[in-house]
């Protein structure tokens, strides 16, 4: 067992070559990597020198083995790369973890307020209520009305942005000619590009005085947050819907053209169907970029956090969970910050998950369409 | 083939027929007013317009068609488009018939924009209905299938199901359950309409009823400018303003889907005549926002944003070289494909050249005249929560200044993009015995240079009472300046020396060429490295020896090019004017170098240089106060965001340095060194899942995490650390896929030939790789570049900063671990996009033309990024593809 360990070790660290020299180079590199690791650790004094000595080391392990100083090199670049990724998770689940023990599943569930459950909070939130969800000054901590407001204004987005999307996934894929494609395509880029802070500044300084004039609204709402955020999502389901339709082989609607169909219902009958997996994983990325959507919401509704009142009302506003984060982190106690990393949590877990979910759904097509081609 | 395609053949080679033209003016009707109500939209022309205003505005659209219209036509007309679709065409010319007609209502009645687009619906609803009746009755030729089918039905039993509702409750109101009749009745009596009868007429006739609905609802003002519904319970309501645009735009694209499907007869051509309009007009609209959006920025930040911009016309100069090269290089490439006019082909290709040489000729008239070139507008400042007009001025002044930077940037541009152009004259030319010394000399003195330096700055000026600083060190220093002159000054004493001809001169003189230029450059900036070290310029009658020296050489290195140059043109032999050519481009080479030493030699001494009467100075020729300025607190002028500016720069730099190397280094291992399996798998999961995360949750994590580590403060350092954690997972990603993209016949090649592992990743796999890396790299800097919510969380957000980072000068040296310390790296700065933030988060406090030309300023960097980051894919990609 402790053999089998080793031996995948050394494996690991040295590759297949077997000199000496290259051995040693590549141990003593690895070596003193940890012990500067260990000073950092535990004997910061120490940690400067070791790192001169593994830069050394590596440098003269460089001249005389590189390939096997590069190996280890790279595998030094991944360890990093695959401990930041982890880092970050773990982190902050822990960080959310007091927030948790102290509100258990008020924060998602049932609010408290000071300490009190509230019992009839649901019939309150469907019914008027002044009620505040949100004072961290009396202790009132609740997730739901964010949550509530995340989901209005991603659906409003989603409304926006997925038939739009679709259509210019199928204009880019499918009808343009080879000119146009290279002209649209990188303007779509540059539609991602657009810094959301832009947006936010574009809605905050413009767009407030149209919707008094033309929505007899007082101010943003989730309307206006929506079709923004629907129009920064719009790139994400293009491009990648765009790549799904593209991945259908060629063969596929070559044989319904040669039976005399035409373009359109080949795309129809043939294209999409092949690409729906592809289509909707594109649909379920943009989503998750709408959710998780920060400055753009920050910007046009800075608002405080409640329900909309009635619950569908798209001209009311309040904050999402995003913009939660972003508006109070500066001015919270310490208690709201576990809150707030819960709701970093749920923005986490949630977006991750869509986005493994869509991955998972384009591994499948790309699986099953090669089995066709 | 099918009877589909011999129908579109025919209407390629027919003319039209007048129901085609009918039809083709609906569906550019449909069009104009679709476009129209997007304007209508966002009130640039109000519902209310009428008469001459509204006249002017369809007569503008009218003018740009016909501009749109003609110069397709004439590019037709050249061969360098083909249009040859009968439907395109009828379309254009429908778009020129609409827009004309438009006009002349508008201007002769007083009809409002409102029931104008009312009318409009209402004539197209009859036009579509008419285009389907007419087809059932077989007057028109078309091939209609027996039913529009369950998709279409569908979405009529939704639409009619909406305007029932609406009907309802305006006629019963929303309260009673009578109304529930509404919806459902108009509902289920428009999807049968569209279900049962054939084709031709369940694809118009609801259309029809649904436009025409539409039409006069807007038409008789039922709904007007200031109409308004407000229910009780939202906490807003609808206004005319948005409820008819919205009406007339929905009405317009679906008649022209049905228009459309008019057009090409029913059936399945009609069909995707339908949806490829529809789809063609989305990406259309598509683009439009985009566009709007950027544009709309752009000009709302430009005039604050530029406000006393100024810069001497020297300056200006300088900045057009690396311009007029990628224009001449332009020039010498082919654009366009067989089939262009050569005409066209050859006013395309020379185009940027010439406007450039015109330009640039604009500017030296300035410089010979002395007239400054000046642009006047107005800005606007915040005082006192006023905004307060200010006159303020672009100007070219006539100054023959240029500031160093600039000078040694662009020479150093153009040195590398020379350098890069240069082959080889290896084994070309006579031996010259004398100079194989000389080239073995050259090092030697380099690296005398060099210990020299080392030396003094280990030893001290003066060891031991020797003045090794002072007196040797200026003495080498001359002597280095004088040689690299020397050196400078071969190629065109061999070619003045030798016999022959002139073209048989220059090509002899080769070596001489390439010892002169590069030994040259070498003793040269040798030399101006030693310099500082000793503490002395050098200098004859207040005249800096190095810049004379670098001016001198400029001008041999000049002068060699020049005759090469002319030699060129006198042989006819292909190899040597290729050869000629190389020495041309090495002798510019040359010269940009030795600029580029001149303007590094007055930055280092912080002395300016003047030959007659040309200025390169220390101080900026460029003043652009928004940008190399930082905010001035109760200052007449507000001052720029310079900190903002140079937190940004260092940001992405530090973010770059972490992320890229961590990111391609990980990407090496995964894809090459790795087995694919389970690992890797997992490892390329969770690093898409990364980078989907939204940015705010990095923000937490940094704000959590690093900056407790760092000292606890907001800081540079920490916000660089969590741009590189979201840089990270990109890089790592595009590069992974770049490197799988390389195909294996390349690495088994290099295996084959005995290569290891690593020797074939570094020669073969990695400089394959290295165009999408790069790529990906540079979009994902320009998508950080822009990213704001984590910086606010770990850098802070400051309104109006006074003072910028100061990195480099931050580093000092301590005796206890950590024994380097950068006070300035761990400090809070300022950022563009935090920037932007501060102003919206000052509310009324913050100045908003500050804030939009913030904006401009940072949307201008990041699609900087991506143009750069897509023209390289594009080049890259054609070279694949083509050598």
């Amino acid at each position: 067992m402790l053999h089998q360990v080793w031996v995948d070790v050394q494996h690991t660290l040295f590759g297949t070559d077997e000199a000496e020299g290259s051995r040693l180079a590549v141990g003593a590199s690895a070596g003193m990597l940890l012990a500067t690791i260990g000073a950092f650790l535990f004997a910061p004094a120490a940690a400067l020198p070791a790192l001169a000595g593994f830069v050394i080391i590596t440098t003269i392990g460089w001249v005389t083995y590189q390939g096997a100083i590069a190996r280890l090199l790279t595998l030094l670049a991944t360890v990093l790369t695959v401990l930041t990724v982890f880092l970050i998770t773990v982190f902050l689940f822990v960080s959310a973890l007091p927030a948790f023990t102290e509100h258990g599943s008020g924060l998602l569930l049932l609010p408290a307020e000071s300490g009190e459950p509230r019992w009839f909070f649901w019939l309150e939130a469907v019914l008027p209520t002044a009620e505040t969800f949100w004072n961290p000054l009396s202790g009132a901590y609740s997730l739901i009305p964010a949550i509530w407001a995340t989901v209005i204004v991603t659906f409003i987005a989603g409304a926006v942005a997925i038939p739009l999307g679709l259509f210019g996934a199928l204009f880019i894929a499918e009808v343009a000619d080879d000119r146009l494609r290279e002209i649209i395509k990188p303007g779509v880029e540059v539609l991602a590009g657009i810094p959301s802070i832009v947006y936010g500044f574009i809605g905050f300084a413009v767009l407030n005085s149209f919707i008094q004039g033309s929505f007899l609204d007082d101010g943003a709402s989730f309307l206006i947050a929506g079709i923004v955020v629907g129009i920064m999502a719009l790139p994400t389901i293009v491009s990648v819907g765009e790549d799904a339709l593209s991945s259908v082989p060629d063969a596929m609607g070559d044989g319904a053209v040669a039976m005399g169909a035409t373009e359109w219902q080949k795309m129809k009958s043939i294209s999409i169907p092949a690409a729906f997996s592809g289509i909707s994983a594109a649909v379920i990325l943009g989503l998750g970029r709408a959710i998780g959507e920060t400055m753009a919401v920050a910007a046009i509704m800075a608002a405080g956090v409640g329900f909309a009142d009635p619950l569908f009302d798209v001209f009311d506003a309040s904050a999402t969970l995003t913009s939660l984060i972003a508006v109070n982190y500066g001015s919270a106690s310490e208690s709201t910050l576990d809150v707030l990393f819960v709701a970093g949590v749920m923005l986490f877990v949630i977006v991750a998950g869509m986005s493994i979910v869509s991955q998972y759904i384009e591994r499948q097509m790309k699986q099953k369409l090669k089995g066709q081609s | 083939m099918s009877e589909a395609y011999a129908h579109d053949t025919a209407l390629v080679t027919e003319g039209s027929t007048s129901y085609d033209r009918l039809v083709d003016g609906a569906i550019a009707l449909s069009i104009v007013a679709f476009a129209t109500t997007l304007l209508a939209l966002v009130e640039l022309v109000p519902l209310g317009t009428a008469g001459a205003t509204l006249g002017n505005y369809f007569l503008t659209l009218f003018v740009a068609v016909s501009g749109g219209v003609g110069l397709t036509a004439g590019a037709s007309w050249a061969n360098v488009v083909s249009v040859t679709s009968q439907r395109v065409r009828g379309v254009a010319g429908g778009l020129l018939v609409a827009t004309g007609g438009l006009t002349a209502v508008a201007y002769l009645t007083t009809v409002t924009l409102a029931t104008l687009l009312g009318f409009v619906l209402i004539g197209q609803a009859l036009i579509i209905g008419g285009a389907g009746i007419s087809s059932r009755l077989d007057i028109i030729d078309t091939e209609p299938d027996a039913s529009a089918g369950l998709l279409a039905g569908g979405a009529f039993a939704v639409i009619g199901a909406a305007i029932g509702g609406a009907l309802g409750g305006t006629v019963i109101g929303f309260d009673s359950i009578a109304w529930l009749v509404f919806p459902i009745v108009v509902g289920v009596g428009l999807a049968v309409l569209t279900i049962v009868p054939r084709e031709d007429l369940g694809s118009t006739i609801p259309v029809g009823l649904v436009v025409g609905t539409l039409g006069v609802v807007v038409a008789t003002a039922a709904i007007g400018v200031g109409w308004q519904w407000n229910p009780e319970t939202l906490d807003g309501g609808f206004t005319g303003g948005v409820v008819i645009p919205l009406f007339a735009a929905f009405g317009a694209l679906i008649s022209a889907w049905a228009a459309a499907k008019c057009r090409a007869g029913f059936g399945a051509p009609g069909r995707e005549y339908g949806a490829f309009l529809i789809i063609n007009l989305n990406a259309l609209l598509m683009v439009v926002t985009m566009v709007s959006i950027v544009l709309f920025v752009l000009t709302r930040g430009a005039t604050y944003a530029t406000r006393g911009l100024t810069t001497s016309a020297l300056t200006l100069l300088v900045l057009l070289v690396p311009l007029l090269a990628l224009a001449t290089e332009f020039a010498r490439s082919r654009v366009g494909g067989g089939e262009w006019n050569r005409t066209v082909r050859l006013v395309t290709q020379i185009a940027p050249l010439a406007t450039l040489g015109a330009v640039a000729a604009v500017i030296t008239t300035v410089l010979i005249t002395g007239n400054p070139i000046e642009y006047g507008f107005n800005y606007q400042i915040l005082q006192n929560r006023n905004l307060i007009p200010r006159e303020t001025a672009i100007t070219i002044t006539p100054n023959p200044e240029v500031g160093a930077v600039i000078l040694a940037v662009v020479a150093s541009v153009m040195w590398i993009a020379l350098f890069r152009n240069y082959g080889s004259l290896r084994n070309v030319g006579a031996a010259f015995p004398r100079a194989e010394s000389v080239r073995q000399l050259v090092p030697v003195a380099v690296a005398g240079m060099a210990a020299l330096i080392g030396g003094v700055l280990l030893v001290g000026p003066t060891p031991a009472g020797v003045p090794l600083g002072s007196v040797v060190g200026v003495g080498v220093v001359a002597a280095g300046t004088l040689a690299a002159v020397g050196l400078a000054a071969l190629p065109v004493a061999g070619v003045a020396t030798t016999n022959g001809s002139i073209a048989d001169r220059t090509q002899a003189s080769a070596p001489l060429f390439t010892l002169g230029v590069f030994g040259g450059l070498a003793v040269l900036t040798a030399a101006l490295l030693l310099q500082p070290v000793t503490g002395h310029t050098p200098g004859i009658a207040g005249v800096d020896l190095v810049a004379v020296g670098a001016l001198f050489a400029t001008l041999a290195c000049g002068l060699a090019a020049g005759v090469s140059a002319y030699a060129r043109r006198t042989t006819t032999e292909t190899l040597q004017d290729r050869l000629l050519g190389e020495e041309t481009i090495l002798g510019l080479t040359g010269a940009a170098g030795f600029i580029a030493l001149l303007g590094l030699h007055v930055l280092a001494t912080g002395s300016g240089f003047t030959v007659l009467g040309v200025s390169v100075t220390t101080e900026g020729t460029l003043s652009w106060p928004m940008i190399l300025q930082p905010y001035i607190p109760l200052g007449a002028e507000p001052g720029g965001i310079m900190p903002a500016v140079v937190g940004t720069v260092w940001l992405v730099i530090g973010a770059t340095l972490f992320a890229v190397p961590l990111g391609i280094g990980a990407a090496v291992f995964l894809t090459e060194y790795a087995e694919q399996g389970r690992f890797t798998a997992v490892v390329e999961i969770a690093t898409n899942a990364l980078w989907s995360t939204p940015s705010i949750v990095f923000g937490l994590f940094g704000a959590a995490f690093i900056i407790p580590r760092l000292g606890g403060n907001e800081s540079l350092l920490a916000g660089m650390l969590v741009l590189g954690f979201m840089l990270l997972p990109l890089v790592l990603i595009t590069s992974r896929e770049s490197i799988k993209a390389v195909p294996d016949e390349y690495r088994d090649a290099s295996a084959a030939l005995g290569v290891s592992q690593w020797e074939t990743i570094k020669s073969v796999v990695l400089p394959a790789a290295m165009p999408g890396v790069i790529t990906g790299g540079i979009l994902g800097i320009g998508r950080i570049a822009g990213e704001t919510a984590p910086l606010i969380l770990v850098l802070g957000s400051t309104l109006n900063a006074t003072e910028s980072v100061n990195v480099l000068q931050g580093f000092q040296f301590v005796a206890e671990p950590p024994f380097i310390i950068n006070d300035q790296l761990l400090a809070a700065s300022a950022s563009l996009p935090t920037q932007v933030w501060a102003v919206i988060a000052a509310g009324v406090s913050g100045s908003p033309q500050m804030g939009w030309a913030s904006a401009a300023i940072l949307l201008s960097v990041v699609l900087t990024f991506y143009a750069i980051g897509i023209t390289a894919r594009t080049y890259f990609r054609r070279k694949l593809n083509y050598e």
